[in-house]
């Protein structure tokens, strides 16, 4: 396998700008040291991030990042269901609902972002849009994996109107997974806690789904290792 | 690492306010929006106010489960969601340790006493807690918010589940409503259900 440098692999930095700055690095720095083979990508995304956990506002935003590439992969995960036509009876309600909130859920971070806001990575969803039961069952694994993720990044939030507005969308998040397991035919509340899952597993977990498209770029890099 | 169990991990955090406490009641006596400092002391107050949300949610359940004639999912959801709930109660409680204030009583009237009265009382409280969790989560030190995170989403699931069952909408907003401490109060005494 040729090595293929971070940026390449994932050059619209839907997982690495957070990923970046998570570690308390630059982006720049981050990828400079992350050079490597395409079989080493998923140790990349694995690699342990230093806990510097004081909370800041470059934290905040380094976190609201975290949650935005979240929410751009459910994001374009429900909008190409609706692209493609959607489903009939509860399961398409459900994808045309929730397709809209996380649009809107999008768009509130990124105005909260501005100019610091990531871009949209490139995804394929390698059929999980196309049939009803791949569908729900990758809509329950997202739905629990954004409670998981809010919840592990709630309290490392320090500006209490980020908080405010992360709690506000991790319990429709919450919603949005009862929902979806309930149209699974899995129990809507299956635990009475909720575990809260790290950036970087969650990172893993996305990374694992291979729905990030990691094509080597025809631009040239904008960052070479 | 200390090889803690999630109970032990959750109890750590919901410990860390378990100090003094005052005696304000219920919920009148909590923090206004979001702009108190945290506080042991303030987290005391908060999770003496969460104890009787638990306390009241575990009662409700099992109190329809005795009266309101539930069959299918709807008894499976309150046999599950009680469970739950009496979860939430029992570890708020040793969290507070003995700043914990005993609940007041419940009566739920004709609430508990039908499926339809139980299942659209089980939908306005569901989404009530949810809020009131929301509303006091910013007023936490941050291992007391970590914890009661890892039970509000679970509150939203329960809430989400009682609407799809009853035919409602179980995400009807993109984001959680915000609600002040004092709209939360207010609805709470409405429903009488606290005596």
């Amino acid at each position: 396998m040729s090595d293929l440098t971070l940026a390449e692999l994932d050059r619209d930095g839907a997982l690495l700008d957070p990923l970046a700055a998570l570690q308390g690095s630059s982006r720049a720095e981050f990828l400079s040291r992350a050079a490597l083979g395409g079989g080493a990508l998923l140790g990349a995304l694995l690699a342990p991030i230093p806990a510097e956990a004081k909370p800041s506002h470059k934290q905040d935003v380094a976190i609201l990042n975290f949650a935005l590439s979240l929410e751009y992969l459910q994001d374009s995960f429900y909008t190409e269901v609706e692209r493609m036509g959607g489903f009939r009876g509860p399961l398409g309600e459900q994808a045309r609902t929730v397709a809209a909130h996380e649009r809107a859920h999008v768009v509130a971070l990124r105005d909260v972002l501005g100019g610091k806001a990531v871009k949209r990575g490139r995804y394929d969803f390698r059929g999980a849009t196309e049939s009803r039961d791949a569908f729900r069952r990758t809509a329950v694994a997202f739905e629990d994996l954004a409670v998981a993720a809010y919840k592990g990044q709630a309290p490392r939030i320090a500006n209490t109107g980020y908080l405010v507005a992360a709690l506000g969308l991790h319990t429709v998040e919450a919603r949005h997974a009862a929902w979806i397991r309930r149209l699974a035919g899995k129990t809507p509340a299956e635990n009475a806690f909720d575990e809260p899952r790290s950036a970087k597993s969650t990172l893993g977990v996305v990374a694992s789904t291979k729905f990030v498209l990691q094509t080597r770029s025809r631009r040239s890099p904008r960052f070479t290792g | 690492m200390p090889d803690l169990s999630r109970k032990d991990v959750l109890r750590a955090g919901l410990l860390a306010g378990g100090g003094a406490a005052a005696g304000a009641a219920l919920l009148a006596g909590l923090p206004q929006g979001a702009a108190s400092k945290p506080s042991k002391k303030q987290d005391a107050e908060i999770l003496n106010a969460v104890l009787v949300l638990e306390a009241l949610q575990a009662a409700f359940y099992a109190d329809a489960l005795g009266r309101a004639s539930l069959t299918g999912e709807l008894r499976e959801f309150a046999e599950e969601v009680g469970g739950q709930e009496r979860e939430h109660e029992e570890l708020v409680r040793q969290a507070l340790g003995s700043a914990a204030r005993d609940p007041p009583e419940f009566d739920f009237g004709d609430a508990t006493a039908s499926a339809k009265a139980f299942r659209q009382a089980a939908i306005e409280l569901e989404d009530l807690v949810v809020q009131a969790y929301n509303a006091q989560a910013p007023n936490l030190t941050k291992g007391a918010l970590a914890a009661a995170a890892t039970i509000v989403s679970v509150e939203a699931r329960h809430a989400a589940w009682i609407r799809d069952l009853a035919g409602k909408n179980p995400a009807p907003f993109a984001s959680e409503p915000q609600k002040s401490a004092k709209a939360i109060n207010q609805a709470l005494n409405d429903t009488g259900f606290i005596k």
